[in-house]
């Protein structure tokens, strides 16, 4: 997995490539950190590019959010495809995650 | 010859052999005076005896023809209409078993417990869903403990480091000893107190490097336990679930087939139902409709009686004409009438009655009409029309 990060109309915009495994899990914590330390109060995850995400990219999309909401930052899941928005749908993380199309 | 037939005579005036003259006589209604001569021909009245005779032996069959035909589409009748019937209330017990299977199709039953479809569809997504969310938990907790371990690695490492430091210093500190102890005994008595503070000093040191080994040890055995429950913890959440929570699509899309093709089967049992319904009705009305024998048996009945009377009335009017024409006048059988009756009988075994009654004048027949068997055996040849 790979990413960028874009700041865009008061928002953080994080466009994450490639496919999103436990593997990544140092990764997805240095981008975590960022997001934290980023100034924009809405971060939001383009996984237009994204191929596929396992249940521990899963586990760590919500350590996000809970780090994030800790610090009032809304975070935001946008444009999944695929197998990625298959499993986020099956797993209902739109109850606690915001997913936009 | 009609008026005769109705209660008139006619009576020969004068006899001649071969023909005669007669006069006109009536029993209700007295001769006019000028009644015109009527010659008397006995050649054509014993023509019309046998012609009568056959003919009144011809009704007879007929009659019992058509008595028999009426019994036999009597019998046959009934026995359709009793079919029918038995069709109807197999048609009535298919629609009450398919309706027990249309009720059933709703519901599974699980340990003796009817279950609605629906409501066993419901509960399965319902487990389904929290399986899911476990899955969700776990990994996110994996992942959580995942990046604690990764930091107690990171401290653990340090901790390492600082007792490295330790040894450094205390090594470092050793030799300060060891040197004070030098420079105290060049001092001689002046450096003596000096000398004992410096090997206490050497002391501490030991002690406090024996302190760092133990510690080193200790560490190591925590650094060792970290690492190996780091390792599995990151096989633990390495262990991609997210097929499994995949199979929640196909598990949802087999549950909505089953849903789909059981209210499939309903309907299509229902329609088979309302049809096996619709069937015994139709059968009903059927056996109804069938009741028309009745009235063609009564109407058979008064063809029958018809001809019992138009035949007794032939066999009275033969008998007074036999009566009447002289002994000896020839009676011809209408041989060429009856071959072309016969012609006309197809059925073989009509053909054969109405042969026997005309040889036998129905003694070789039962009240209805049939050649009893003994009469049946010798009966050989006896539809051929030569006989007569």
């Amino acid at each position: 997995m790979d990413y960028t990060i874009a700041t865009k109309d008061h928002e953080a915009q994080v466009l994450m490539t490639g496919r999103l495994t436990f593997n990544d899990h140092a990764k997805l914590r240095a981008l975590i950190k960022e997001m934290l330390q980023n100034a924009s109060k809405r971060q939001v995850l383009d996984l237009s590019a994204l191929e596929f995400v396992d249940s521990a990219g899963i586990g760590m999309l919500l350590i996000a959010r809970e780090e994030l909401s800790n610090l009032d930052k809304q975070f935001v899941l946008r444009k999944a495809t695929g197998q990625v928005k298959r499993v986020l749908t099956v797993a209902q993380l739109g109850k606690l995650i915001t997913i936009e199309d | 010859m009609v008026c005769a037939w109705l209660n008139k005579r006619c009576e020969p005036a004068t006899q001649v052999d071969g023909g005669a003259m007669v006069s006109y006589v009536s029993e209700s209604t007295p001769a006019p005076t000028t009644a015109p001569a009527l010659t008397l021909d006995y050649a054509l009245l014993g023509q019309w005896i046998g012609f009568a005779d056959v003919q009144r032996h011809t009704m007879d069959v007929l009659r019992v023809e058509i008595e028999r035909t009426s019994t036999l589409v009597e019998d046959s009748t009934l026995d359709l209409s009793r079919r029918f019937q038995d069709l109807a209330i197999s048609a009535r017990e298919q629609s009450e078993h398919v309706n027990l299977i249309v009720g059933m199709a709703r519901f599974i039953e699980i340990d003796g417990n009817k279950v609605p479809l629906d409501e066993l569809v419901n509960s399965m997504q319902t487990i389904i869903n929290e399986m899911i969310s476990n899955i969700i938990n776990l990994s996110k907790n994996a992942m959580t403990m995942v990046y604690l371990l990764d930091d107690v690695q990171k401290d653990v490492g340090d901790l390492e480091k600082y007792i490295s430091d330790i040894d450094a210093i205390n090594r470092q500190t050793n030799f300060l000893a060891l040197n004070a102890t030098i420079e105290a005994n060049r001092a001689g008595d002046a450096g003596r107190t000096f000398a004992v503070v410096a090997s206490e000093v050497r002391n501490l040191s030991k002690n406090t490097g024996d302190l760092a080994t133990r510690m080193r040890s200790k560490v190591t055995a925590v650094v060792k336990g970290v690492r190996d429950g780091h390792a599995i913890l990151r096989e633990i959440a390495n262990t991609d679930m997210s097929p499994q929570m995949l199979a929640k699509d196909q598990v949802d899309k087999t549950m909505e087939c089953l849903v789909n093709q059981t209210n499939h089967f309903q309907t299509v049992l229902e329609g088979t139902s309302a049809s096996s319904e619709e069937m015994a009705g139709v059968i009903s009305r059927m056996v109804t409709g069938m009741q028309f024998q009745d009235l063609a048996k009564q109407r058979l009945e008064h063809v029958a009686d018809s001809m019992t009377i138009v035949t007794a009335g032939l066999e009275d009017l033969v008998s007074r004409t036999r009566a009447t024409i002289p002994e000896g006048v020839d009676v011809p059988f209408p041989q060429e009438w009856l071959d072309g009756l016969l012609s006309r009988f197809t059925l073989s075994d009509m053909r054969q009655r109405f042969v026997r009654r005309l040889l036998m004048e129905g003694t070789a027949l039962d009240e209805h009409g049939i050649l009893d068997t003994v009469h049946e055996e010798s009966q050989d040849g006896g539809g051929d029309v030569e006989l007569f």
